[in-house]
């Protein structure tokens, strides 16, 4: 009987955060630089859905909501659930509270293929996307590389291995990224790397976000499927050996899958810090380590967030449009911080 | 369920940890290893388990080699309470429970109302209905092992691996988990430290030294003065009380 109440009560969350997150998302296609009112917005969305004739609103509001507000706050929503994804994943996988998206050196690769595109042309048939095509490729290639080296390391310790191994991976990336950098040596160069490395979702492309959606959909139902698996990954490995799960090949598929994930956020978004690391935690504070409510709550709360954050970013200050990287963690960990001195919190890993 | 070892050998850097084992582990009793520390109890438990991997030799259960088993197989005939570690976990107490049905479910499939069913009943044998949805990280050391009691029979199964289940836990609650262990009838395998206890508890000791077997009966038939000053170089004396059992006090 009690299993069936809190059954529900999750349900209820999940309706009003995914009901959050569909409001959120058309506030922040009104709000902003320009003001445009709710029935211009409404007629606008019509146009484009053919049910208005064209003429009825002004072609650069269209442009606006459509071109500029849509993929980015879509943008923006897919950023957050698909970071506090990663973020779950990871610190299920390496059994680390501190883990987040970036924590096997994913960052450093999408900035060393970053990097390598500005100051060496490196993709260039790419065009405007290079920059993007690049981070994903360097990502993707170290998950891939780190996943490799865990794997052939046969020590119990594995998780701390897959850490260690990570941040091996990173300091050699950054390194060669640093040099790179050094000898190019040009001011518009740095600040481009500057601001791809702090991230934002001010570029967004329709065609590119779509496929990202697309990715997180399917992600999103996987991994809620996968949920029993990621709670026996904080029992540990021979705990969960005992109870007749061998994790090898999930932790092998979870980093594949992850890498795929972050690097396609990377090659959107640029690497958005924090998010991926705090949204996990907040929703433990709330709601348990239990992956069953955790990992739905979660996800769609980081979408809200990041979509609240991002229309705060483009109205806090009139006129200005600061990175959402900057500003999640500029609001965001103040409240963190609250909300650790205030409960006595546990993370689930030890 | 029994469990047969064959000839089993493992080695860590070029030290031998078991040195050829074979051994009947037979159903539906209560068999005690002992040794001093270093012995190979817990290796071969862990080797039983599946944590650890024999270099040569072989285990059976039930006249099968335990590589023909899937790991899903082998936790639906054995479960296992392994040392006692502080769980930080901010997990239901019930929730916990109900990981020891994960054999019995492909990683899709969402617990029914038989798991909860199950889950419920353990937690009822262990005497932690009342805490079903308690924090785990909030029970004492002693109610958090009788929470993975639960888990453990919750996988249902007909053998019970116990590796040094009580270390760390007061007099009271060591009784406790071994009385309701005792009382399953189940086939168990227990690493045990306390001679006293495992006196108390086994119908059959296994007596372990360096990496060998080098006793085997009742308690009363291996739990003597000479063999336990050969075992742990102490002197002791053995009380036979007149319900056949036996006390060992040191001197």
């Amino acid at each position: 009987m009690q299993e069936k109440i809190k059954k529900y009560k999750i349900k209820y969350i999940i309706v009003f955060l995914a009901a959050f997150l569909l409001i959120a998302m058309f506030c922040g296609l009104k709000l902003g630089f320009i003001k445009v009112d709710w029935l211009m917005m409404a007629s606008a969305l019509l146009v484009k859905l053919g049910l208005l004739p064209v003429e009825t609103v002004n072609a650069d509001i269209i442009d606006v909501i459509l071109q500029l507000r849509l993929p980015r706050i879509l943008l923006a929503a897919c950023v957050g659930m698909g970071l506090t994804m990663s973020g779950i994943i990871m610190q299920a996988v390496v059994k680390n509270p501190l883990a987040d998206p970036y924590i096997l050196g994913v960052s450093s690769g999408a900035s060393l293929g970053a990097t390598s595109a500005i100051f060496l042309g490196l993709g260039y048939f790419f065009g405007a996307q290079a920059i993007g095509v690049c981070a994903f490729v360097g990502a993707f290639a170290v998950s891939l590389l780190v996943t490799f080296i865990a794997d052939f390391s046969s020590s119990k310790a594995a998780n701390n291995n897959l850490l260690l191994s990570g941040m091996a991976v990173s300091a050699v990336c950054s390194s060669i990224s640093s040099l790179i950098a050094y000898f190019g040596s040009s001011k518009e160069g740095m600040e481009a790397i500057t601001y791809w490395l702090m991230g934002n979702v001010a570029n967004a492309r329709i065609e590119n976000v779509i496929i990202l959606f697309g990715i997180i959909i399917f992600l999103f139902w996987y991994f809620l499927t996968q949920t029993r698996i990621l709670n026996l990954m904080l029992v540990g490995r021979d705990a969960a050996m005992t109870l007749g799960v061998d994790l090898r090949h999930y932790i092998k598929r979870y980093l594949l899958l992850n890498g795929l994930l972050v690097g396609f956020i990377v090659f959107n978004a640029g690497a958005i810090g924090f998010i991926g690391l705090i949204i996990p935690h907040v929703v433990r504070l709330l709601f348990g380590a239990n992956h069953k409510k955790l990992f739905p709550v979660a996800v769609l709360f980081g979408g809200c967030i990041a979509v609240v954050m991002d229309i705060l970013s483009r109205t806090i200050i009139f006129g200005i449009d600061i990175p959402l990287g900057v500003i999640f963690a500029l609001l965001g960990a103040p409240c963190f911080i609250y909300l650790l001195l205030k409960q006595n919190y546990r993370p689930g890993v030890n | 369920m029994k469990i047969n070892l064959e000839e089993l050998r493992i080695q860590f850097s070029g030290k031998e940890i078991l040195k050829g084992v074979t051994l009947e582990f037979p159903a539906g009793k209560f068999t005690g290893l002992i040794g001093p520390n270093g012995s190979g109890k817990s290796t071969m438990l862990k080797c039983i388990y599946r944590i650890l991997q024999p270099d040569r030799g072989a285990i059976y259960i039930d006249g099968k080699a335990l590589e023909e088993y899937s790991v899903r197989e082998t936790a639906r005939k054995q479960a296992v309470l392994a040392q006692h570690n502080y769980y930080n976990f901010d997990f239901e107490v019930l929730d916990v429970v109900l990981m020891g049905r994960s054999p019995y479910k492909r990683p899709m499939e969402a617990d029914d109302e038989e798991d909860y069913a199950i889950a419920r009943e353990c937690l009822a044998v262990v005497g932690m209905s009342a805490f079903a949805h308690s924090s785990f990280a909030l029970l004492s050391g002693g109610e958090q092992q009788r929470i993975m009691l639960a888990r453990a029979l919750a996988q249902k199964t007909e053998c019970l691996i116990l590796d040094e289940p009580t270390n760390h836990l007061d007099i009271k609650y060591q009784l406790q988990l071994l009385n309701i262990v005792k009382s399953r009838k189940l086939t168990v395998v227990a690493a045990l430290h306390d001679l006293n206890i495992a006196a108390a508890y086994c119908d059959m000791l296994v007596a372990m030294k360096n990496g060998s077997i080098v006793k085997i009966g009742t308690p009363q038939e291996v739990l003597t003065r000479e063999f336990i000053h050969e075992m742990y170089e102490v002197e002791s004396e053995i009380i036979r009380r007149s319900d056949g059992r036996i006390l060992i006090v040191y001197e």
